[in-house]
């Protein structure tokens, strides 16, 4: 069946997916690796999980008012800082805070910088448009600030003997750390700046398959698609910058001691 | 000795966690060291004696006691500027990557000597024959230094800071006799300027050190040197 140049798929088709997972499965009672227990439940989580969102979308651009739209990004800013946390083990206790405060900069100002002055919505809180580079913006920046976030504590933890020295010299905890923020924002930002260096060439981005499929003109989605990965860029760094400032000085007392592993009082509670 | 002392503490505590339970590893400590005064600290590994160190420099937290710096109560002297005047020498020495000059001239890097002059080539050549390495190159890449030509650079970079303590954990450790020997003869210098040096000593006896301090379940006793 198709609407407006889209090939709908029906229930049955959506069903005949599941082979794919059976095929998975075999292969891995196949090769003993014991994933079908994993697969079957992350199977049935996407099931449930995206048709649920499919449900409260439709809900939504049905009934959008502008605190529903920024309420479900709250949502989803708190859900992605819970991610960015479980992703660094070695954070310090009470970085919760500031990892959903850099989460949510990025989210609200990237996002609505795009509607406004790129898409150029006629209504600022169109959910249709917000909802989804919202989704965008917040899951792709999240890998990346969880990745710069678990590297400065990590890397600073390597690092301990040498900034305990540069402390011993007279810098500030910023001083001591510098070498691992540098790290870890790079870390942060690379897997981003390798996916612009390889998007059109060894991929085609989620996104503007989802457009084509959809029936949309190459063009066009390629202009979409420059936008996010370029919108991408920005919030991942935003996001990464943001965190990883406000969580590095966390990690020294109030005196500037860097607090490696035997000095600290209690560890964080897993997320 | 009448005069202030240039580093005084009094009743100085620190608790860690032991095997069976809170461990006072500094457990009232009593110390001052004049101007000119070389001390040895000795003790078995694991009695305290870099956690000590640790304290008198403001790098360890929760330690509870009395510290003062030339008269001058600890707490009213910001932590950064304290560690200028009472300066430890961790005993693994750790540089930054980069080159030696770099490296010496590191302090003056940082924000809190941003207003002082770093030494000049001339200088930091004259320092570097002071404790035998004349062949080492103000341009060579740390990385292609031996450990106790690294742990001298790092010895210098503190002294060159000026400090009034010198605070030192075994920095004889990674020496040969020759090595040691201009160490030794680079921190009595040090002190005959006017400075104070406190050392934990394993393997080498300073000739030149005032007294000997002994630590051991917490407690600093005075030994014969």
């Amino acid at each position: 069946m198709s609407v407006d140049g889209a090939i709908v798929i029906g229930w049955g088709e959506l069903a005949l997916a599941t082979v794919f997972v059976l095929v998975t499965g075999a292969l891995s009672i196949a090769m003993s690796l014991k994933l079908e227990k994993d697969l079957i439940i992350a199977t049935v989580r996407t099931y449930l999980q995206l048709m649920a969102l499919g449900f409260v979308l439709r809900w939504v651009f049905d009934n959008q008012t502008w605190w529903i739209v920024i309420a479900l990004m709250f949502v989803m800013v708190t859900a992605a800082a819970r991610v960015v946390l479980k992703r660094a083990p070695d954070a310090p206790p009470g970085v919760f805070g500031s990892a959903a405060l850099s989460m949510a900069l990025t989210a609200f100002t990237v996002t609505f910088a795009v509607t406004a002055l790129v898409v150029r919505v006629p209504t600022w809180f169109e959910a249709r448009y917000v909802l989804p580079i919202a989704g965008m913006v917040i899951g792709n920046s999240m890998t990346g600030i969880a990745l710069a976030v678990e590297r400065v504590f990590s890397d600073m933890e390597g690092r301990r003997e040498e900034i305990l020295a540069l402390t011993a010299l007279g810098a500030t905890p910023w001083e001591a750390a510098r070498a691992s923020v540098r790290t870890a924002l790079t870390a942060g930002m690379m897997p981003t700046i390798n996916s612009m260096a390889a998007v059109g060439i060894v991929f085609i981005p989620g996104m503007m398959t989802g457009q084509i499929l959809a029936g949309a003109d190459p063009m066009e989605a390629t202009k979409y698609q420059i936008v996010v990965m370029l919108m991408i860029s920005a919030a991942t760094a935003i996001g990464a910058i943001a965190s990883v400032m406000l969580m590095y000085r966390k990690r020294f007392d109030a005196e500037g001691v860097y607090l490696e592993k035997g000095l600290r009082p209690e560890g964080r509670k897993p997320q | 000795m009448s005069e202030a002392p240039l580093l005084a503490a009094r009743g100085l505590r620190a608790v860690r966690p032991g095997d069976d339970g809170p461990l006072a590893v500094l457990d009232g400590i009593d110390l001052a060291l004049h101007a000119g005064d070389i001390v040895e600290l000795v003790g078995p590994s694991g009695a305290g004696k870099t956690t000590l160190l640790l304290a008198l420099a403001r790098l360890l937290p929760g330690v509870t006691g009395e510290l003062e710096l030339e008269g001058v109560a600890a707490r009213e002297v910001e932590p950064a500027r304290w560690r200028t005047r009472v300066a430890l020498l961790p005993q693994r020495s750790t540089l930054v990557p980069g080159t030696v000059a770099c490296n010496l001239r590191l302090p003056w890097e940082l924000h809190i000597r941003s207003h002082d002059e770093a030494p000049g080539d001339g200088a930091l050549r004259d320092a570097l024959g002071d404790v035998g390495l004349t062949g080492v190159a103000l341009e060579r890449d740390v990385s292609r230094l031996s450990v106790g030509q690294a742990s001298r650079i790092a010895l210098l970079r503190v002294l060159l800071s000026r400090p009034a303590v010198l605070l030192l954990d075994e920095p004889d450790a990674s020496l040969d006799d020759a090595s040691a020997g201009q160490v030794a003869r680079k921190t009595a210098a040090f002190a005959a300027d006017g400075g104070a040096v406190l050392r934990i000593s394993h393997l080498r006896a300073d000739a030149s050190a005032r007294a000997r301090y002994r630590l051991l379940d917490g407690a600093l006793t005075e030994v014969g040197s």
